[in-house]
């Protein structure tokens, strides 16, 4: 996690945001929170040691690339440090959050568990390398080490799904059935996302990577055996999720969660 | 599942040391898994993987018979002591020598 927060600290100074690249950086870096929190949850109940070692690794790496984001946007406010992250991270109301459902969804059942971590990391990958020459030095200076990162999870996520839909077929289909409503959401681009782009914050559209990813998460379930039509005849406009200001219906036990602690005595140092 | 030993070596001279084991369906899985059970915390620049089922291993009834050849271990002390033996001798008889 240094190494990621070591980019965003090269500036030195704010960076001054506009309005619609603060937008863009806080959809990925609730994304990766929300994300990294849930997978979080499988600590010490993943299937075998070795796979709750390494899911839970991945979560940790998620939740390090949430805090290099967060902190691009808080020093561009003046709010350096610990406490900027922790004020974007956990203490914004419900609907200032900028999360997919994909990434909020809880995904209470191993096998979903699973599909959500490919589905979300190879839109993941897609996602850090539309920023790899962002106009935001800041964004673009912690791309490199996520992309190293990413390059495993996503590694991971493919050997991992290779051997269950062999050996459980049935039940990963069933789990990306269920998932199916929520799998394009993470393609609801950031708000404003026009202004951000003719500024370069990235320099691809959501739209964009959504095509590439569909091809890729096809051609992955053609590879393992599986239908490709199983992840079709749901397009983005008709998800639950309108835009990303709407927040899931979990989305706040389980935010109630993730500041339980921090709220007993908010100036604690840990 | 397969079972793998992992053997790590730091950067710099130190040989690869036995860093412990894990199970994997395959080598590719077992390389992503040793990864982040024995390597995370950058504990070793390189790695190595051995399937267990291809370990060559003695029969520990083959070693118990070298277990107590003392004939056999020399550490130098016996030669040291009648080393020390001469030179005491040597300092007694006034040092004409």
């Amino acid at each position: 996690m240094a190494e990621m927060t070591d980019g965003a600290a090269l500036s030195g100074k704010p960076a001054g945001l506009s309005p619609a690249a603060t937008e863009y950086i806080l959809a990925f870096a609730d994304d990766e929170h929300m994300v990294g929190a849930r997978h979080t949850t499988w600590i010490g109940l993943g299937p075998f040691l070795e796979e709750d070692l390494a899911f839970c690794s991945i979560a940790q790496d998620e939740l390090g690339h949430a805090i290099a984001l967060y902190t691009v946007v808080a020093e561009s406010e003046g709010a350096a440090g610990e406490a900027g992250v922790d004020q974007l991270a956990l203490l914004r109301a419900p609907d200032a959050y900028r999360s997919s459902w994909l990434a909020e969804w809880p995904c209470n059942d191993w096998a979903q568990a699973v599909v959500r971590h490919w589905l979300y990391d190879t839109a993941e990958a897609l996602r850090w390398d539309a920023v790899a020459a962002s106009t935001v030095p800041q964004l673009a200076a912690i791309v490199p080490g996520a992309q190293r990162e990413e390059q495993f999870h996503t590694r991971h996520a493919a050997q991992f799904m290779a051997q269950v839909c062999t050996t459980a077929a049935a039940q990963i289909g069933t789990a990306i059935q269920e998932l199916l409503p929520v799998a394009h959401t993470v393609w609801l681009p950031p708000v404003d996302e026009a202004a951000a782009l003719a500024e370069g914050v990235a320099t691809r559209s959501f739209a964009e990577m959504e095509q590439d990813w569909q091809a890729l998460v096809e051609a992955d379930l053609s590879k393992w055996g599986l239908p490709a039509a199983l992840l079709r005849g749901q397009s983005a406009s008709e998800q639950r999720q309108t835009d990303r200001t709407v927040r899931s219906p979990g989305f706040t036990p389980f935010h109630q969660d993730l500041v339980e602690v921090f709220s007993i005595d908010p100036a604690a140092v840990w | 599942m397969r079972v793998y030993e992992v053997f790590l070596k730091r950067a710099g001279k130190e040989e690869f040391r036995h860093a412990g084991a894990l199970e994997a369906p395959d080598d590719q899985m077992a390389l992503t898994y040793a990864r982040e059970a024995y390597a995370r915390r950058s504990e070793g620049a390189q790695m190595w993987l051995v399937q267990r089922a291809n370990i060559v291993a003695a029969d520990p009834a083959d070693l118990a018979t070298n277990q107590t050849k003392s004939h056999r271990h020399n550490d130098g002390s016996v030669i040291a002591a009648r080393r020390k033996q001469k030179r005491a001798e040597a300092k007694a008889g006034g040092g004409n020598d």
